[in-house]
């Protein structure tokens, strides 16, 4: 090859791979509105947005995937957490957090509680973009042990009609990703109560005085839970604010058969 | 020095270098955090360290760009610059933004886009002095009439640095579209043009070293820039696995980023060319030692460990994890940093104004071996920590911070590394700064000393 073959070749191939660059570049503009749903895209979503660069959360954090290493993957987070504990964990990171238990704790970002609902707004979002269904499984913030209970994926059997095996692997998809918050083994508390011996303490909320919710059975009780939180909540350091539970209800979340489905599995904790 | 001009480039290596000495400091901050506990994060947090780490990189970076272009225009374009009082306004111009920059992260003054968190007007000074830069030599080599392929290829390559740093200004409201075209920056700056830039730097060292026929060099660097836009292009794809994208940018960064490191392979074939052709019998044992490193160094930070995490399927598991700055901090190292310093090292004995051959180079031999194995070892501890994540935290499902927890002593490893590197840095400055200076000095003593018998 001369330096004039080499020469055309460097431009031509550069001219024909930055046409069809272009040219994906504009299709894809076609489809961004319904992959990120730019409809829901709302003036407090805009708003969060700035939030999240202002305070340089890229620099700790990754969304999407992208950003640093050095703090949680955000992505999910919204629907893993939910809006009351985002909030209350915005408000004082470390309410939930010390670095003597867990090694890094967020400096407090002090934000105002505009800033607080805009942030939000903003991850949950994020949390619905049509992203080829990554994580491949959900990334935790922290877990007992891996992911509750056992590995591989969490696909109850094609022709299980059991409650219980159903119920379980509800409790380890996402969304409701239950585990995120629950652990199922005593005396370890992640973000909400451990669910180890559930049916058996439930049986002794609804007997108890303070107890002034509507069930009167174990089951009752675990289905108000996943409903209303609000109506009952367990006495603990991070589990409220305010009187209110910070668990998000899940009565629309969920189908009421799937609901069913996860009391029976839940009762099992005896 | 062929040309008195050509001096313009020693104060962009001074600020260059300096500003590589504070990269250290915030780098190694950075990882001390990693160990925990911390007892600055409520005045100095990681992500102003981290920030600070990155935006120093680039900016010394393209300062030694810079630097090395003013160098080696004038050579090749046989004239003396259009006007060294505007390289030394833009270098003040520069360093300003930069010196703002920084300052400005340590009061939380950011745009808070990752390696793009420049505020509006610091951007915008950075565009002008850019331009300045880019007429300066544009005006040198339109006078002198005289372009080779060499320039040619840096011109071009630091003439669409400038273009592309202007997506960077636009806003988006959609993350998504935000992230896309982020991409258009950093992408096409690291896997594109400035594969340009190391390319030709590569080309003029090779040349001057081994005193190879330029025919030869300049018509397989044609061929070495046009693997980096045809790989490097639709490479980009890369960036946007999983981030709300149509799902064909998947398979198509897989497969034009697995050609990636064909650019990095025709780089080292290049060099060994060179070798083998003309020998490398040149003076200047440090400057061979820098070009030869960033040719053989980019293969594999930049080449090989790119491609380690780049197949759609793998990086479903990888994306996000400690695999990255594996891949980041050996790939910036080998393809910029180290022809940056290679520029550096070649150029030193002239601006000095020494003879090659007396050059002192043990205190030299020292800062090249002691960075190349400390970031080797860095790589390494990245390595098995991003290992390590990925299996406890996205097979297995750990929780981040337990991983984290799990993983501590790769950032011990990453650590010692790092002060390896640095210690690397600092013999690098010093002999830039003390001891070449005085080499002179030294070598008339020996020369007057020599000759009386004992």
């Amino acid at each position: 090859m001369t330096r004039r073959q080499t020469r055309f070749f460097f431009i031509a191939g550069t001219t024909v791979f930055t046409v069809i660059f272009v040219a994906l570049t504009i299709h894809s503009h076609t489809r961004f509105a319904e992959l990120t749903h730019e409809d829901a895209i709302t003036a407090d979503v805009i708003a969060g947005k700035h939030v999240w660069h202002r305070k340089n959360c890229i620099n700790c954090h990754t969304l999407l995937g992208e950003g640093a290493y050095f703090a949680p993957d955000l992505t999910k987070i919204a629907q893993h957490r939910g809006e009351a504990y985002l909030r209350q964990f915005l408000q004082d990171p470390s309410r939930f957090y010390s670095e003597e238990r867990h090694g890094r704790l967020m400096p407090n970002p002090r934000l105002s509680n505009q800033q607080i609902t805009e942030v939000i707004a903003f991850l949950t979002w994020v949390s619905h973009i049509d992203n080829q269904n990554w994580p491949p499984r959900p990334i935790l913030v922290t877990a007992a042990s891996p992911q509750g209970i056992v590995l591989g994926t969490p696909v109850p059997p094609a022709a299980s009609t059991d409650p219980v095996a159903l119920g379980e692997a509800l409790f380890r998809r996402s969304p409701p990703a239950c585990f995120s918050c629950h652990s199922l083994q005593e005396n370890i508390v992640l973000v909400g109560p451990s669910l180890a011996g559930l049916a058996t303490r439930s049986a002794g909320i609804v007997q108890s005085p303070d107890y002034k919710g509507a069930a009167r059975t174990p089951q009752d009780y675990i289905r108000e839970s996943i409903v209303d939180p609000h109506a009952y909540v367990v006495p603990g350091p991070t589990f409220a604010a305010g009187g209110q539970s910070i668990m998000p209800p899940f009565g629309t979340v969920l189908k009421p058969d799937e609901i069913d489905q996860l009391v029976a599995y839940l009762a099992t904790f005896k | 020095m062929r040309y008195r001009t050509q001096a313009v480039a020693y104060p962009y290596f001074v600020v260059a270098l300096l500003l590589y000495g504070l990269q250290m400091a915030f780098g190694l901050l950075s990882a001390a955090k990693y160990l925990g506990p911390d007892p600055i994060k409520d005045w100095l947090p990681f992500d102003v360290t981290k920030a600070i780490h990155t935006n120093l990189l680039i900016v010394w970076v393209l300062t030694g760009f810079m630097g090395g272009a003013y160098w080696l225009v004038p050579e090749e374009s046989r004239t003396e610059l259009h006007s060294p009082k505007m390289a030394h306004v833009a270098l003040g111009l520069w360093t300003l933004a930069g010196v703002t920059a920084v300052v400005g992260y340590l009061f939380g003054w950011t745009a808070g886009n990752k390696l793009l968190e420049q505020p509006l007007p610091v951007k915008l000074a950075i565009v002008v002095v850019m331009l300045m830069f880019l007429y300066n030599l544009g005006m040198t080599i339109w006078k002198a009439k005289r372009l080779t392929t060499t320039e040619g290829i840096l011109m071009a390559g630091l003439a669409l640095t400038a273009i592309l740093y202007l997506p960077s200004l636009f806003e988006f409201d959609n993350y998504t579209v935000a992230i896309f075209y982020r991409w258009w920056t950093v992408h096409l700056w690291v896997e594109g043009v400035w594969e340009m830039i190391q390319g030709a730097l590569l080309a003029y060292l090779l040349i001057r070293l081994s005193g190879i026929d330029r025919e030869v060099m300049e018509k397989w660097l044609y061929v070495i820039v046009a693997l980096t836009f045809i790989s490097g292009l639709l490479g980009t794809a890369h960036h946007y696995y999983f981030v709300g994208v149509p799902s064909y940018w998947l398979p198509i960064g897989g497969f034009f980023s697995a050609l990636e490191p064909l650019v990095f392979v025709a780089m080292s074939a290049y060099a060994y060319q060179a070798i083998r052709r003309s020998g490398l019998a040149h003076p200047n044992t440090l400057a061979v030692h820098w070009t030869l490193g960033s040719a053989l160094f980019s293969a594999l930070g930049a080449g090989l460990l790119g491609l380690a995490h780049t197949w759609p399927s793998v990086n479903k598991w990888t994306h996000g994890t400690l695999i990255t700055p594996m891949h980041g901090h050996s790939a910036f190292f080998g393809a910029y940093v180290m022809i940056v310093l290679a520029m550096i090292s070649y150029a030193m004995p002239a601006l000095m104004g020494h003879p090659e051959s007396q050059r002192e180079s043990k205190i030299g031999l020292w800062a090249f071996w002691l960075q190349v194995g400390g970031m080797f070892g860095m790589t390494m501890a990245f390595a098995a920590a991003g290992i390590g994540q990925v299996y406890l935290e996205r097979v297995l499902g750990f929780g981040y911070l337990e991983t984290q927890a799990k993983i501590q002593v790769h950032f011990l490893m990453l650590v010692g590394t790092g002060i390896l590197f640095t210690a690397g840095v600092v013999l690098f400055l010093w002999d830039f700064f003390f001891l070449a200076p005085r080499q002179r000095v030294h070598s008339d003593a020996a020369a007057q000393a020599a000759p009386t018998p004992a």
